[in-house]
């Protein structure tokens, strides 16, 4: 029986009627995994998820998730198994420690059969900024896969694994998710602890999961979500079974489309996708309205000046001395802390703790940083405004389908627009997702579906109501064979 | 930006940008920083700057010990460490 593109949800009904052994599954997931050639994955770790499936086997292994094989995205620190953050600075970083989302997942049974590639230290819109190398789309090989979870969103898409964690700063689980044809969430910021994900921009930075449908996500959200006192930032407010609500009726309920999103610019097909995509739900008793969100256009600019401010104070960590690279013939300390960070940081990572270096000097800090903040506070009060009105707000996750890979890495600003639909879910910390709904240029694209604060649940109602009445998130890549 | 700023920010950063590289990174950097600018012509009057979404207050806890000494375990990620510290060349001379 092929595993390939199957759900969570019939992978956990295989294993409870046992006509599939968590041993068979998690073989055949390393055998599809060495045949693949989108390079989704840095590491592997066969030994230790073949022991947890024959335990699983035996009996000594439940919970929600038991048995099932998942990837985690290489920014979470995993106990004992390497640790790159897709970046040449840690390549040979070993984490005594599991971060909480893989502790939790650990916890629910599910078994890590390695870690993802993805843009060095999540800086990318591409995947194209790993040292490990670019992931290729599986839904045409000389196509990005997005980012920068771009090795988690390939991975579900090709069929290798139901389920891959990711995170997202400023979209690199939705963009990466439209990209490769699957579903995607981000939560709200703090719904998720950060403890053991390595630090990007620490007040935009949130986990989340990739699976092929919203129903997987939302009982992988299950465990991947939780209060946790080892981050200062983590919500306490209680925690819903996000199953729960996923079969409302949707009759009478309100979707915004922001104004201020220009879509009649985009690819006639996105457009085409997103009218059809209304008129679904139109046909489930929706109703449309149009939010003004003044301050929207400001987000990515915005981002560009808080992220690098972040990514700049937090990558000072790596200095040659507790962990990660060292470079060789130094003379002093200081050379030491210059060398190892010269050689360890790809460009755009350089790029971007220069920009952060810039905003946050001496006589610029007003200019840039403070006023930085300031439109980010405007921008959460449009999200604030805006959901007075509406349940969800809806709108592409990305301006076009997956591009040719080098095609934008000259130059930087076009990629940083890749963003543009979802970075302001990040600054303002609502939970937003995408799921597949068409196809421009015969590679799949994505629709974004942001909540309110903490409504997690009602985007994933929203998503799985969709699905029940849509074929797109059935439809996987042709990779040459019949599956 | 011209060369003494690029030279600063990325001695502030503690980066040494190579010869070949360094013209496109002035650049880019160039273009970025004139993109962003856009933020400057903004009206932020009586808008408090935000810099978390949540703003909540970091919570406190009883000061108890919660984990054990790991210090091997530490260590042993470093590219040179003794039996109780990490090891960097002479600082004082």
């Amino acid at each position: 029986m092929s595993i390939k593109f199957k759900t969570l949800s019939q992978l956990k009904e295989l294993l409870e009627k046992k006509e599939l052994s968590s041993y068979e599954l998690v073989s055949e997931t390393f055998r599809n995994i060495s045949s693949s050639k989108t390079n989704s994955f840095i590491t592997l770790n066969e030994e230790a998820a073949l022991n947890k499936a024959r335990d699983f086997d035996e009996g000594k292994v439940d919970g929600d998730l038991a048995g099932i094989p998942i990837a985690q995205k290489d920014l979470f620190c995993t106990k004992n198994l390497r640790t790159t953050c897709g970046s040449k600075i840690l390549e040979n970083f070993i984490p005594p420690y599991d971060a909480t989302v893989v502790d939790n997942l650990s916890k629910a049974g599910s078994i890590c059969v390695g870690k993802t590639n993805m843009d060095e230290f999540a800086m990318g819109s591409s995947n194209e900024t790993s040292y490990y190398g670019t992931v290729k789309n599986p839904w045409g090989l000389e196509r990005v896969p997005g980012g920068s979870s771009g090795g988690s969103a390939a991975a579900v898409s090709e069929g290798l694994v139901c389920a891959a964690t990711g995170t997202d700063t400023g979209g690199s689980i939705r963009q990466p998710a439209a990209l490769c044809g699957i579903t995607g969430i981000k939560p709200t910021y703090g719904r998720a602890s950060r403890w053991g994900m390595i630090a990007f921009a620490s007040s935009l930075d949130q986990a989340g999961t990739f699976a092929r449908n919203a129903e997987d996500c939302a009982l992988l959200l299950n465990h991947i979500c939780s209060h946790d006192q080892k981050d200062s930032t983590s919500i306490s407010d209680a925690q819903e079974n996000y199953l729960d609500n996923i079969n409302n009726d949707l009759k009478g309920k309100k979707i915004g489309i922001i104004k201020e999103f220009d879509i009649s610019s985009l690819n006639r097909e996105v457009q085409d996708s997103f009218e059809q995509s209304k008129q679904i739900y139109e046909s489930l008793g929706v109703n449309f309205v149009e939010v003004s969100m003044p301050n929207i256009q400001l987000s990515v600019p915005t981002y560009y000046v808080v992220a690098p401010a972040e990514c700049s104070s937090n990558l000072s960590r790596f200095d040659g001395v507790k962990y990660g690279y060292r470079a060789d013939d130094v003379g002093n300390l200081e050379d030491l802390y210059i060398k190892s960070r010269s050689e360890g940081f790809g460009d755009e990572v350089k790029r971007r703790i220069l920009i952060g270096t810039y905003v946050l000097s001496a006589g610029f800090y007003d200019a840039y940083y403070k006023k930085a903040q300031q439109s980010r506070r405007m921008i959460k009060n449009d999200f604030v405004e805006a959901f007075k009105n509406v349940d969800v707000i809806m709108s592409p996750s990305s301006p076009s389908s997956a591009f040719k890979i080098g095609s934008k890495t000259e130059d930087p600003i076009e990629m940083y627009l890749e963003d543009l639909f979802t970075i302001s879910s990040n600054l303002a910390g609502v939970p937003a997702m995408s799921i597949p709904h068409g196809f421009a240029n015969g590679l799949p694209i994505g629709l974004q579906l942001i909540g309110n604060y903490l409504e997690e649940s009602k985007i994933l109602n929203f998503a799985h109501q969709y699905q029940k009445n849509s074929d797109w998130h059935l439809k996987s890549p042709n990779l040459g064979e019949s599956s | 930006m011209d060369n003494k700023t690029i030279e600063t920010i990325s001695y502030l950063a503690r980066l040494k940008l190579d010869k070949d590289k360094k013209e496109k990174i002035t650049k880019d950097l160039e273009n970025i920083i004139n993109f962003v600018a856009e933020l400057q012509d903004i009206d932020t009057k009586d808008i408090a700057p935000l810099a978390n979404p949540l703003e909540k207050v970091a919570p406190k806890r009883e000061d108890s010990v919660t984990s054990k000494s790991r210090k091997e375990a530490f260590l042993s990620n470093s590219p040179e460490s003794d039996k109780d510290y990490f090891m960097v060349p002479k600082v004082v001379e």
